[in-house]
């Protein structure tokens, strides 16, 4: 859902490189429903990539398979790419102008500077 | 005999007391520090009660009188073991305070810290030049100045001299000048500035301000355009502790002597701002090599006569400072610079500040806020832009919830809160420059936000980033603080309603300080934050107040604010908010 779109001079700013340093596994609820439903609204193929970017993406597919709501193994495994994996230091990176934006205790800064604002 | 075992036994019942109570850890062996165990500030016993006592045995010496604010104990500090066994001996058990309590003692290895360091440099081009006159130039320029009429400012008295300072303007009118100028007994000073080496224009504008014991001045840097680079204030009366403010958070108190000429030039004069607490003391300030020690001592203060002269000027300002600087205001409208630059100063900052004690004082989800979040569907992803602690993050497992803020601290209250909640996470953001994709949401909160923003046109853009985030058809559920707060529990009914004379300016901009829990007089001011800090786990009262700012609404504005990019479906007033349940089309 981030985008360094806001830096002066970006167009897409999409999507960020992630570069993980620490990496939390924090075990949370398992609740298929609400993963059956926030599957539509990712952009897949960016959510593949990122978490094989930081080598998470055992056993998911590049694609999304028709049925896949009936596909209990299939939704434990991005329940967990997306709710349990969590990057605690590290940064991420625009793809267009290379500013990072720092990860630390597992927030994300995305404040520019006056100077680099559109 | 009997009358010692009873002493004793009494002593170590306060020492147990104070052990558990208060960690205060009592020893049998003499040390240098004794702890007064009934008697302290809250029982009303100050340092001239110790040095009376003190006076019975001259070959006794007191270093330090430590009372803790709200203490009922409090600790003396002697220059060596023979002093403290002595008063120990002749006083323990036997001695009494004011209201006839007898006073028990024991020995402590520690006494708490009555200290506060201030390691920033003191602001370049500040300098303040003791003995500038003589006591007898004193006692005349006292003579000259003082005066006996009614007050004229709530919390001190002036006199203009060459202009007339205008206080709504902060300013002065050149086509209008007073009949008075600036006395001639005046023009030694400047000589004697020539002869130190500080070339000065001579001044043609006087303000004699006369403060009472306490009285004080906010903090304010003087107007940037209407005068020039040097300011000058001659202290008569009082000696006085001076705090300065610089926006990147450094705080230096200075000590300002009666008879001394304080000369502001460059970053003291542009870009810090002073002030003087409302006191009718002032700690002593201490200056070791390169910190600046605020003791726990205090001196009273008297009634001191300060005399600001300031040179006149047109045009504006030109110097290199733009923070505080006015020259940047155009026909009162606050430009987008101004504008920043005010919310760094009066909403970052503060809150970066006050993080931790804001986030102690906000647990409770406002009821419709509550009920809104609580309606949000299954399977909905959620922004919560200007989520302060976290405090609106539900706890539920399906949604999802990312809680967006700006400052550092309350952001780290609000991921203590969300690590616990599956689905919910925190990113450091500004609103006004949002990373968040478009139309990524399908419900937006923002809630006590937008009346943080400093000119309708950022206010607008908030409005405009939280159309762009929504996808069509999502909703949000936008709440800002009301004008009116007579349908509320804000007001205190004891507070009379009344227009505040406290004015702090900024860039040109004057803005009231609102007198809290009273009506709004204003739409744009300052509200005061006292600060209190949790320390071993009791609530302690600081001295601190910082400002924040606010544009309180209208009836009615903030709908006009969100439409035509909003579509509005519900409007209501709630314990003195405006909020608006609207969807993007």
């Amino acid at each position: 859902m981030l985008t360094s779109k806001c830096l002066r001079g970006v167009v897409t700013g999409y999507p960020l490189a992630i570069n993980a340093t620490i990496i939390n596994i924090t075990e949370v609820d398992y609740n298929p429903e609400f993963i059956t439903r926030i599957i539509p609204k990712l952009d897949w193929e960016v959510l593949w990539r990122a978490a094989d970017s930081i080598g998470h993406s055992d056993g998911l597919p590049q694609t999304i398979e028709p049925k896949f709501e009936e596909n209990n193994e299939f939704l434990k495994k991005v329940h967990r790419v997306l709710l349990e994996v969590d990057i605690e230091e590290g940064n991420l990176v625009c793809p267009e102008s290379g500013r990072r934006f720092p990860i630390s205790k597992g927030i994300p800064n995305m404040l520019l500077t006056e100077a680099e604002v559109q | 005999m009997e009358k010692l075992k009873q002493i004793n036994r009494k002593c170590k019942r306060f020492s147990a007391r104070l052990k558990t109570s208060k960690g205060v850890l009592c020893v049998e062996k003499p040390t240098t520090n004794i702890v007064l165990c009934n008697v302290g500030q809250a029982t009303g016993f100050l340092k001239e009660d110790a040095n009376n006592l003190q006076q019975e045995l001259p070959t006794v010496n007191i270093l330090k009188y430590i009372a803790e604010k709200g203490e009922s104990h409090s600790f003396l500090v002697f220059t060596d073991v023979k002093s403290s066994q002595l008063f120990y001996e002749a006083h323990n058990g036997k001695a009494k305070a004011m209201n006839g309590t007898l006073i028990y003692m024991n020995y402590v290895e520690e006494v708490p810290s009555d200290e506060i360091l201030c390691t920033a440099d003191p602001p370049k081009g500040l300098q303040i030049i003791p003995n500038f006159i003589t006591i007898e130039e004193e006692i005349a320029f006292i003579t000259l100045f003082d005066w006996m009429d009614e007050s004229n400012l709530k919390n001190r008295q002036v006199k203009h001299y060459g202009y007339e300072f205008r206080y709504g303007s902060n300013d002065v009118d050149l086509n209008t000048p007073l009949d008075e100028k600036i006395p001639s007994q005046c023009d030694i000073l400047w000589e004697r500035l020539r002869a130190q080496g500080i070339a000065i224009n001579v001044p043609d504008q006087l303000t004699v301000n006369k403060y009472l014991p306490g009285q004080g001045i906010p903090s304010h840097v003087d107007r940037h355009s209407p005068f020039g680079d040097t300011i000058l204030s001659l202290s008569l009366g009082s000696d006085v502790v001076m705090d300065w403010k610089h926006h990147s958070n450094k705080y230096v108190p200075i000590a300002v002597p009666a008879r001394s000429m304080l000369v502001m030039q460059e970053e003291a004069r542009y870009d810090w701002q002073h002030a003087i607490q409302p006191r009718t003391w002032d700690p002593i300030v201490q200056t070791r090599k390169h910190e600046r020690v605020i003791t726990g001592d205090t001196r009273p203060r008297d009634t001191r006569i300060s005399l600001t002269f300031r040179k006149t000027r047109e045009g504006p300002c030109e110097c290199s400072y733009n923070i505080l600087c006015d020259r940047f205001k155009n026909d009162g409208e606050i430009d987008n610079v101004l504008a920043s630059h005010l919310e760094e100063l009066h909403v970052h900052q503060v809150y970066e500040q006050i993080a931790g004690h804001f986030s102690t004082t906000r647990h409770k989800r406002w009821p419709r806020v509550d009920e809104f979040l609580q309606s949000v569907p299954s399977g909905a992803v959620l922004l919560d832009l200007g989520a302060g602690n976290g405090k609106n993050i539900l706890n539920r497992n399906d949604i999802l919830q990312i809680a967006g803020e700006r400052s550092a601290g309350l952001l780290l209250e609000c991921s203590a809160h969300t690590r616990a909640i599956s689905g919910s996470d925190c990113v450091r953001l500004d609103l006004l420059h949002s990373p968040l994709r478009d139309a990524c949401a399908d419900v937006i909160i923002c809630i006590a936000v937008i009346h943080h923003f400093c000119s309708e046109a950022r206010r607008k853009q908030s409005i405009l980033t939280i159309a762009r985030l929504l996808r069509p058809g999502g909703v949000a559920l936008i709440t800002v603080w009301a004008k009116d707060q007579t349908k509320s529990n804000y007001l205190d009914t004891n507070k009379e309603n009344r227009d505040t004379d406290l004015v702090t300016t900024i860039g040109g901009v004057n803005l009231p300080i609102h007198e809290n829990r009273t009506q709004f007089q204003h739409s744009d001011l300052l509200v005061p934050w006292k600060l209190r800090q949790i320390r071993d786990k009791k609530l302690t009262n600081t001295s601190d107040t910082f400002l924040r700012y606010y544009h309180v609404f209208e009836d009615g504005e903030l709908d006009d604010l969100c439409k035509p990019e909003l579509e509005i479906q519900n409007s209501f007033y709630e314990e003195g908010n405006w909020c608006v349940v609207c969807k993007k089309l």
